[in-house]
């Protein structure tokens, strides 16, 4: 036998002296079909419907160039926190402080960059000083939100209703309670600016979704986050260090707010202080939309940006053809209870094997 | 004899109150099939949970190998070479069988792509596949979603699970309770290779017919302590039962 | 699966599906009236209008907030003007007051390429590039009641006179505290245009003209009722000898109202800006004792007339200020008021 005592016996099971040497074989999972999961394909299939039912009632309205890329747009950032919070659901945890650690770290970021007077004519490293203390402040935020929930034991629920608060106050605090109207040029040009006839805004949402996707269906981050969310107490006693990896979850999210603030400040080119109030459960409305279930375990990136398109097509569809916008609050309830009743579904029936 | 495996001497543990263990000892040695036996409440359950790491003891030690150890999470427990197929299974339902095999001790790919944290999920699914060939399993499961099997597959991913990173001691906590005839002949048959190999196996049972049948001695709780000791041959379902339930106690206590 | 594809297929038809059948134009009267709305726009299309242009031009008003009575009576005006003008008139709006909420309305209303649009922007700063982009593609766009840090291609900025109005407030209230005492001013979001004019004519009235009226530092309640009961009875706590309050606008004025109902004290003197039905109610039982009424239907009215000359071709006039007036107990059922009443819906 091999191994003596504090040696591993065996790193894996291709150690077995008598373990036979084959080629790997195909695994048959394709990659698209590992990011897309069963869930979304058929969300997807909603999208597509609620598209070609307004882009019929409305052909040289809604499928315009100006129109997709408005959408897009204005989803760019609701999609960067909502990748965010897809990890952190996927764990069966919630973050409702989202909306506002974004506020405070736009804030955060505007004040630096007006720091050294007026910020109108500053060049990129001002930017850059501003991007780093949006991050850094997203980043500080998740991880006091992951310390309490994890190692306090603090339910998720109350610990980030807590920081909204405080990020909010803190907000207000640190800007006197008014918005910082002035932003560098050159960053308000990002904010508006496109590459080749795609918004800048887009480009890095879809790029901050892409890695979504990749850290959470190939890497071993992702594979403990999804098993975290799956059976808490499997993953530690399979020798996972589960909170300070609930840690990293929470980070993650933090540092996606801090992003989002600072991508919306160069969207808005000011601070939207009095705003952001519903992000939170408009991320979280994407994300479980988009098929991640509230009881963790299962999720997909790919579902999430799907569920922010679905309200965006929505509100956008509803008000070129003229309906009163009330119906928008009724359509998107709709749909989100249908997919927590379909995720539903599909849990009691894999409960009764 | 041979030198014991794995000994614990004089284990107690409480929670709060109530005092699961109060200097319970336990020995196995290598190649053997111990059956761990005793009444609700005896405290099988936390012994196994001391010995795998997910619990620590107030008191008392253990002792691999010939050495004293301190086994301070399931983690190093696994490093020893000790693995537990719990009562709960201790499964991801949302991750298919082959990434519960590796769950924790994932494989990375190769080079750089490796450190930056990505899976080799074909070589685990491979490699899953043939360790679930070599112990019966069926090997789809490997693909499957944990959720998606039934009962008794789940049970074979989960002792598969064990069998696979160990060839040392494995414990298994009521491992047969929820499973009908054949499924329970395979895990037994898992159970047997366990000792062929060179390795001990112990299981809690309630079943004394099949504890007879599989075990090769065994270890009697009751109350927090080891009250007996038995082999297997020789041995009636009535002695069994009077061991567990005090009529034999102080008969044949601690080594 | 099937179940799967039909629920969410089903839920998504049923939505749409039900929601198309009221298509076509919306007005503060039709909540449920889609057929009425169906039929009143052929009508008017065929009344012979006696603009210039016989056009039925295509207009949208985009609120500040919907279901704010101010904004109701807003379309009130606008829905008249436009059926008077031939146009058809769409209303909506954000559920908050939110430049962030706002933006993607403003860029759908875009896509939807009205001819004209009226709009209240919730951020000065904001909402410029979203509305300039709504001007580049061809729209008519005029600014009502709140305006942009720059106002270059807005065809018309029509508002209250706020400064003026918050003159008025400050020496509505000293006459109904002698004159003498202290004073809370709650107001909304500290980017607003429009409130922050009313605050600094009433802080500027106050300290020209009143030298024995203490206005403590203003306080905001981001529009919103709640905090602004909270504001009041917190701020009634810390000041006993409180005496007066101006709130700027309707919802601050009902989070006002309501703080006061908790307190015991009655003497403290409430003067708040607009008069929607809730704070009629309020002025008549004694809660508030004036109010500033705007008059947001001839706002409406005047949004779409000056939109639809731009329209036209013809000259607009770029700067409006709409009358105000103070309401109190005495004067609320004069005929020649009922106009500065604002209602929750038309009709």
């Amino acid at each position: 036998m091999n191994g003596t005592i504090g040696e591993p016996a065996l790193t894996s099971p291709a150690d077995r002296p008598d373990a036979p040497v084959h080629a790997a074989e195909s695994t048959g999972r394709s990659l698209w079909r590992q990011l897309m999961g069963s869930n979304t394909a058929w969300i997807f299939v909603v999208l597509l419907v609620l598209v070609a039912i307004f882009s019929a009632m409305k052909p040289g309205n809604f499928p315009t160039e100006f129109n997709i890329r408005a959408i897009a747009t204005n989803a760019s950032v609701l999609l960067i926190i909502a990748v965010g919070e897809t990890f952190v659901i996927i764990t069966a945890g919630i973050d409702l402080s989202v909306g506002y650690v974004l506020l405070f770290s736009g804030v955060a970021a505007a004040e630096t960059m007006a720091a050294f007077g007026d910020p109108t004519n500053k060049g990129w490293d001002v930017i850059l000083l501003g991007l780093l203390v949006a991050l850094a402040s997203g980043l500080a935020w998740g991880i006091l939100n992951g310390f309490l929930i994890a190692k306090a034991k603090v339910p998720a629920l109350i610990v980030t209703l807590g920081t909204l608060g405080m990020a909010w106050g803190l907000a207000e605090i640190l800007s006197n309670g008014q918005d910082v109207r002035y932003i560098p040029r050159e960053l308000a040009t990002i904010g508006v600016g496109r590459f080749f006839a795609v918004p800048w805004l887009v480009i890095l949402a879809a790029v901050v979704a892409i890695a979504g996707a990749i850290l959470l269906n190939m890497t071993k981050f992702g594979r403990y986050t999804i098993g975290i969310g799956s059976n808490q107490e499997a993953a530690r006693r399979a020798g996972i260090n589960v909170e300070r990896h609930l840690i990293k979850v929470y980070a993650l999210s933090g540092l996606l707010a801090g992003l989002g603030g600072f991508l919306a400040l160069a969207y808005f080119t000011t601070t939207t202080i009095s705003g952001h109030a519903n992000d939170n459960l408009n991320a979280i409305a994407a994300v479980v939309i988009g098929g991640t279930s509230l009881f963790g375990g299962v999720g997909t990136v790919i579902g999430t940006a799907i569920g922010v398109f679905i309200p965006a097509v929505l509100q956008s569809g509803f008000i070129i053809i003229g309906i009163q916008s009330f119906w928008q609050n009724v359509a998107v309830g709709a749909v989100l209870i249908g997919a927590v009743f379909v995720d539903q579904l599909r849990r009691r029936s894999r409960e009764r094997r | 004899m041979a030198e014991p495996l794995l000994q614990a001497r004089g284990i107690v543990k409480h929670y709060g109150h109530v005092e699961a263990l109060r200097g319970a000892d336990f020995d196995v040695y290598p190649a053997e099939i111990v059956a761990l036996i005793g009444d609700n409440g005896a405290g099988k359950s936390t012994l196994v949970k001391v010995l795998s790491g997910t619990e620590q003891p107030d008191g008392g030690e253990i002792i691999l190998e010939g050495r004293a150890v301190q086994i301070d999470s399931p983690a190093v427990a696994q490093q020893f070479g000790i693995e537990t197929v719990y009562q709960d299974l201790a499964l991801a339902p949302d991750l298919d069988g082959a990434a519960n095999l590796y769950f924790g001790r994932e494989i990375m790919l190769p080079g750089v792509l490796g450190k930056l944290g990505f899976l080799d999920d074909r070589a685990m699914h491979a490699s899953a596949r043939k360790a679930f060939a070599e112990l019966g399993v069926d090997v789809q499961n490997a693909h499957r979603m944990v959720a998606n099997l039934s009962g008794g597959q789940r049970q074979s991913v989960a002792v598969a699970r064990s069998v696979t990173w160990t060839d040392k001691v494995v414990f298994l906590d009521e491992p047969t309770a929820a499973l009908g005839a054949v499924q329970t002949a395979r895990v037994l048959d898992v159970i047997r290779r366990i000792r062929d190999r060179g390795g001990a196996a112990i299981f809690i049972s309630h079943n004394m017919p099949q504890v007879l049948q599989v075990a090769d001695r065994i270890e009697v709780l009751r109350l927090g302590r080891r009250v007996a000791r038995m082999d297997a041959a020789g041995t009636t379902i009535e002695q069994l039962v009077a061991a567990m339930t005090g009529a034999l106690d102080s008969r044949e206590g601690a080594a | 699966m099937r179940i799967r594809t039909v629920t969410m297929l089903g839920i998504a038809l049923i939505t749409v599906g039900a929601c198309s059948g009221s298509a076509a134009t919306t007005s503060p009267a039709s909540a449920s009236a889609a057929p009425a709305s169906a039929s009143a726009a052929p009508a008017s299309a065929s009344a012979a209008p006696a603009s210039a242009s016989a056009k039925n031009y295509k207009l949208t008003l985009i609120q500040g907030v919907k279901g704010d009575p101010f904004y109701v009576t807003m379309g009130c005006g606008a829905q008249a003007e436009a059926t008077k003008e031939g146009a058809t008139l769409n209303i909506t709006g954000g559920d908050t007051w939110d430049a962030t909420v706002q933006t993607p309305i403003v860029d759908s209303v875009t896509a939807s390429k009205p001819d004209g649009v009226m709009i209240a922007p919730n951020d000065g700063k904001a909402m410029f590039a979203p509305l300039k982009a709504m001007n580049d593609a061809g729209v008519k766009v005029t600014l009502v009641d709140t305006g942009l840090d720059d106002l270059s291609f807005a065809q018309s900025f029509i508002t209250s006179d706020n400064l003026g109005g918050g003159k008025l407030a400050a020496t509505a209230l000293a006459q109904l505290i002698g004159d003498k005492g202290t004073v809370a001013v709650i107001s909304t979001n500290p980017g607003d245009s429009t409130v922050a004019a009313r605050v600094k004519g009433f802080y500027d009235e106050l300290t020209k003209n009143h030298p024995n009226i203490t206005a403590l530092p203003i306080q905001y309640d981001k529009d919103d009722p709640t905090v602004a009961t909270t504001i009041t009875t917190s701020t009634l706590a810390a000041h006993p000898d409180l005496i007066g309050i101006f709130a700027t606008n309707v919802q601050t004025a009902e989070g006002v109202a309501t703080g006061l109902r908790q307190a015991t004290n009655t003497s403290v003197k409430t003067i708040a800006f607009d008069a929607g039905p809730k704070q009629i109610t309020d002025l008549n039982s004694g809660l508030v004792q004036a109010l500033i009424a705007q008059d947001p239907y001839t706002i409406g009215v005047d949004g779409v007339q000056q939109t639809i000359l731009a329209l036209n071709g013809q000259p607009t006039t770029k700067a409006i200020q709409t009358d105000l007036a103070i309401i109190t107990k005495d004067n609320v059922n004069d005929p020649a008021m009922q106009k500065f009443l604002y209602k929750s819906a038309c009709n």
